[in-house]
């Protein structure tokens, strides 16, 4: 377990502080000995301190572990893309998606993509959006160069002054707010082989931004008081195929393969339980799955798109382990020798070393091996670029002068609406001022968003002795989801018109090295799933925040119908992107600005909301 | 304060007078003996008049809050005599802060452009200062926190309008105005109209002071359609917005408010 931790300080981001403790490393890797209690359970603690994966989002996800999300319905994991349940019906729109007559003139290969609504015409030249890539401030409402805030892009931790890894999570769907497939690379090989060793190793040299490591140790069945004592006379065989909980497992990688949210059970080599506590882990762009047992069963051979055996000369591994075992977790040599030969090297031979048929590439000497590990690289990547993940948001200019979509409701431009925005957009406002008026706006915004759920018809009683037919609302189970920092100042004027309704935070910020939009912190009520949403955000640019807000909230089961997306100001560009990607989130906003200037504010626009609103204003931003 | 008695008799009445204005708190019109109604139930619809509808009846000058499901809801909660005394103020507040809102949306404005941070221009349009409220005491002062919540600073009058027991008839008897108020924009709150009696006298309190007719925009939550013509027909200049257009007045909505009954 010491290993894992210091794998963990290894990528663990130095520069992030209690703020933004976010590695997007998901490590659930238990590498302890099994049969060492004591070390084991102070690394069972390391497990939990360290496991601050999705930064506190883990935390606080925990709250919904409970309702794990049921299975999708049946759709084709293994074969086709993966579908989420609320993406089924739109079928039609995934097989449109990469078809794009526009695209064969001027693409080089970069995924382009296709509008799924007739509305809309694509034409994204790939080769213009070098261009666009650079300097992309997808929000307006992110955080300037000299706030006060940890600057994301100090976040990115480099290694052969490459950017690896960065601290919030990036967009884990393509443009059209599909999600893309994550690449699960399987990792096999007798115990001490170097397994981890060539993940890491796969990891550095990948470039790839979201990265989960799921070790099959986490697998572990519980075991009864009878195995209980066997294990602790080194007895009881954890290299056996029928110490793992398959199905679990199998249930796990399938919906990280689906890039849904799953709870990933803590082993505890103490108790040879699980903990209550399980660990939220969620798909990510590379998943890579490693354990000694990898390869046995043939369901899970299924979705390892990348099959890597590690062959490690048995000598060297026994080596390995008896120093792993002495020296770091406090082991005598002859309980070590006895699990070897009584346990380990039996189970090697019978059920680890057949399975290497299996593998795509077998590595010898592990993670030594620098040409096998390039190999590899170079084949994820490939892969990579295929399914679309190398494209960055391309939300373009495409959309000028195209009807505004149907989802899009706009305020009615009263006088007063429009002399509201006066004020707010006005430089020389006072903060004081600032604050009243865009309040004032948002109730209006919010109010107006209301209306648009569902009501049924009701009558009732009146006290003049007359019924009534009026309107009720369908379902109470209203939610508010804010974008953090500026859609958290719509929060009070959600609270303000629905009594005790629950509230949700979701933090994205901008990297401002990459340009995209980077999911740091989530919170959201437990069944969200049963609520209508509001999701908010003040202003919405490139929309690129907002629809990282939206995916997360579709990859937690909340029906894309159910969405509302409040918002001060938008520019048209976000508006096409958002509708585009998912046309049935409802948009409310209480103007429209036509365009977006180069460090993407909306023009005419207001400035950056969340500085005005919260007088974080860098002196020199605009 | 006034409840008006007997307007649950004279729904359909033309004879207005017969509805007298009282001042009495205490009385309580849903205590009072109905008359057999002469709308079944079953025919009470939503006072859904159609905006062009309205216009041609009213004239241009008396204006329906747009009547989105939101605001049905409101209304539906507001008239339920099943709703708590709690979600009754909430909600009541709520329908305020919509009406006056849409009120200000009735003041006289200028275009006007402005810098914004980013340096561009944006065409946008600014308020004539010189506004103020008038409530009407006491349910129109239920009003007056929503006018707050958007106009910190505005100034606001008062006028006591009270029924005489034996005549009927409503007269003035306490008003108190910012001294330039003839210079004003004014907006009249008062949330229930069934017969507009208690309106009528309150604008010509206004007109006594110098307040044009065209400067003085009425706030209502519920009106009835015999109200709405007296109060058009009699001030034809005035602006006036309300909520709802219904037979049915909901009487109970001051008592409600600030006593809880």
């Amino acid at each position: 377990m010491s290993v894992t931790q210091t794998k963990q300080i290894k990528f663990h981001n130095p520069a992030s502080s209690a703020s933004s403790d976010s590695s997007s490393i998901t490590f659930l890797c238990s590498k302890s000995n099994h049969n060492t209690a004591i070390t084991a359970n102070k690394n069972i603690n390391n497990n939990n301190s360290s496991y601050a994966d999705v930064g506190k989002s883990s935390a606080s996800i925990d709250l919904l572990t409970t309702t794990t999300s049921p299975p999708p319905p049946p759709t084709t994991t293994t074969t086709s893309a993966p579908i989420n349940s609320h993406i089924d019906d739109r079928s039609d729109a995934i097989e449109q998606l990469y078809i794009d007559p526009f695209a064969e003139a001027g693409s080089t290969g970069e995924l382009v993509c296709c509008p799924a609504s007739p509305t809309t015409v694509p034409a994204k030249n790939a080769l213009e959006s070098p261009m666009r890539r650079s300097g992309r401030r997808p929000r307006t409402t992110s955080i300037g160069n000299q706030t006060t805030t940890a600057n994301p892009s100090e976040c990115i931790i480099r290694a052969n002054n490459r950017t690896i890894y960065t601290a919030g999570r990036p967009p884990w769907y393509n443009c059209a707010g599909q999600q893309v497939e994550p690449f699960v690379i399987g990792i096999c090989g007798g115990s001490a082989s170097g397994k981890t060793t060539v993940a890491e190793k796969i990891i550095e040299s990948l470039d790839v931004p979201w990265v989960t490591l799921l070790s099959m140790d986490c697998f572990y069945k519980i075991l009864n008081e009878k195995q209980h004592e066997q294990a602790l006379y080194n007895e009881y065989n954890f290299d056996h195929p029928d110490a793992f909980d398959i199905d679990l497992l199998l249930d796990v990688l399938t919906k990280l393969k689906e890039g849904r949210k799953v709870e990933v059970p803590v082993y505890n080599f103490v108790t040879h339980g699980r903990e209550s506590q399980t660990k939220t882990m969620y798909g990510a762009n590379v998943i890579i799955f490693e354990g000694i047992l990898t390869f046995h069963s043939p369901e899970v051979l299924k979705l390892l798109d990348m099959k890597i055996f590690v062959d490690t000369d048995s000598d060297i591994r026994l080596a390995r382990r008896l120093k792993r075992d002495i020296s770091q977790r406090g082991r005598d040599l002859k309980g070590v020798l006895k699990q070897y030969l009584n346990m380990v090297k039996p189970s090697y031979a019978n059920y680890i070393a057949p399975t290497m048929v299996h593998a795509d590439i077998i590595v010898p000497r592990g993670g030594e091996n620098k040409v096998a590990i390039h190999l590899i690289v170079q084949h994820v990547h490939t892969q990579l670029q295929l399914r679309g993940f190398k494209l960055r948001e391309t939300l373009a200019n495409s959309y000028k002068d195209q009807p505004m979509p149907d989802s899009l409701h706009l305020l009615h431009p009263t006088p007063q609406i429009k002399g509201l925005h006066t004020f707010i957009r006005c430089k020389n406002t006072s903060r004081d001022e600032f604050i009243f008026y865009s309040k004032r706006l948002i109730r209006l915004v919010i109010e107006y968003a209301l209306s648009l759920f569902p009501f049924k018809e009701t009558t009732i009683e009146t006290p003049q002795g007359v019924l009534y037919s009026g309107r009720r609302m369908a379902s109470r189970k209203i939610c508010g989801v804010s974008i953090l920092r500026a859609g958290e100042t719509m929060e009070q004027a959600v609270c303000d018109v629905c009594k005790d309704i629950r509230i949700g935070k979701i933090l994205i910020q901008t990297n401002l090295k990459t340009g995209e939009p980077e999911l740091y912190y989530l919170r959201l009520p437990k069944d969200i799933k049963d609520y209508k949403v509001i999701l908010m955000d003040a202003t919405v640019a490139t929309g690129a925040a907002a629809m990282m807000a939206v995916r997360v909230l579709l990859d937690h089961d909340v029906p894309e119908e159910n969405i509302i997306l409040a918002s001060l100001l938008m520019a048209e560009i976000g508006v096409h992107s958002i509708a585009y990607a998912f046309p049935r989130v409802k948009i409310v906003t209480s103007a429209l600005d036509p365009e977006i200037n180069s460090k993407f504010y909306v023009i005419p626009g207001i400035g950056n909301f969340g500085d005005r609103y919260f007088g974080t204003e860098p002196s020199d931003d605009y | 304060m006034r409840t008006e008695t007997s307007s649950n008799n004279s729904l359909h009445s033309s004879d207005e007078n017969s509805a007298a204005d009282s001042h009495v708190d205490q009385s309580e019109p849903e205590d009072l003996p109905l008359e057999p109604l002469r709308t079944p139930p079953h025919l009470v619809t939503l006072a859904a008049s159609k905006p062009e509808e309205i216009l041609a009846e009213y004239g241009k000058n008396l204006k329906l809050l747009e009547c989105n499901p939101q605001v049905s809801e409101l209304l539906t909660i507001i008239r339920d005599k099943n709703t708590t005394r709690s979600d009754f103020k909430f909600y009541a507040d709520r329908l305020i802060r919509l009406v006056i809102e849409e009120s200000l949306n009735q003041l006289p404005y200028t275009p006007c452009s402005v810098e914004t941070p980013t340096g561009a221009t944006y065409e946008g349009l600014k308020y004539r200062s010189g506004n103020c409220g008038v409530s009407i005491i006491r349910s129109g002062e239920a009003m007056e926190q929503g006018l707050r919540d958007c106009c910190r600073s505005i100034r606001i009058g008062k006028i006591l309008v009270e029924s005489d027991v034996n005549t009927h008839e409503a007269r003035v008897v306490y008003a108190r105005f910012p001294d330039d108020i003839s210079r004003r924009q004014v907006l009249l709150m008062y949330p229930i109209m069934s017969t507009g009696n208690t309106v009528l006298q309150a604008v010509n309190v206004l007109r006594e002071h110098g307040v044009a007719e065209s400067c003085i925009i009425l706030s209502n939550l519920f009106c009835t359609p015999a109200a709405a013509r007296t109060v058009v027909n009699a001030f034809p200049k005035m602006k006036i917005l309300t909520s709802e257009l219904h037979p049915v007045a909901p009487n109970h909505f001051g008592q409600k408010y600030f006593d809880g009954i």
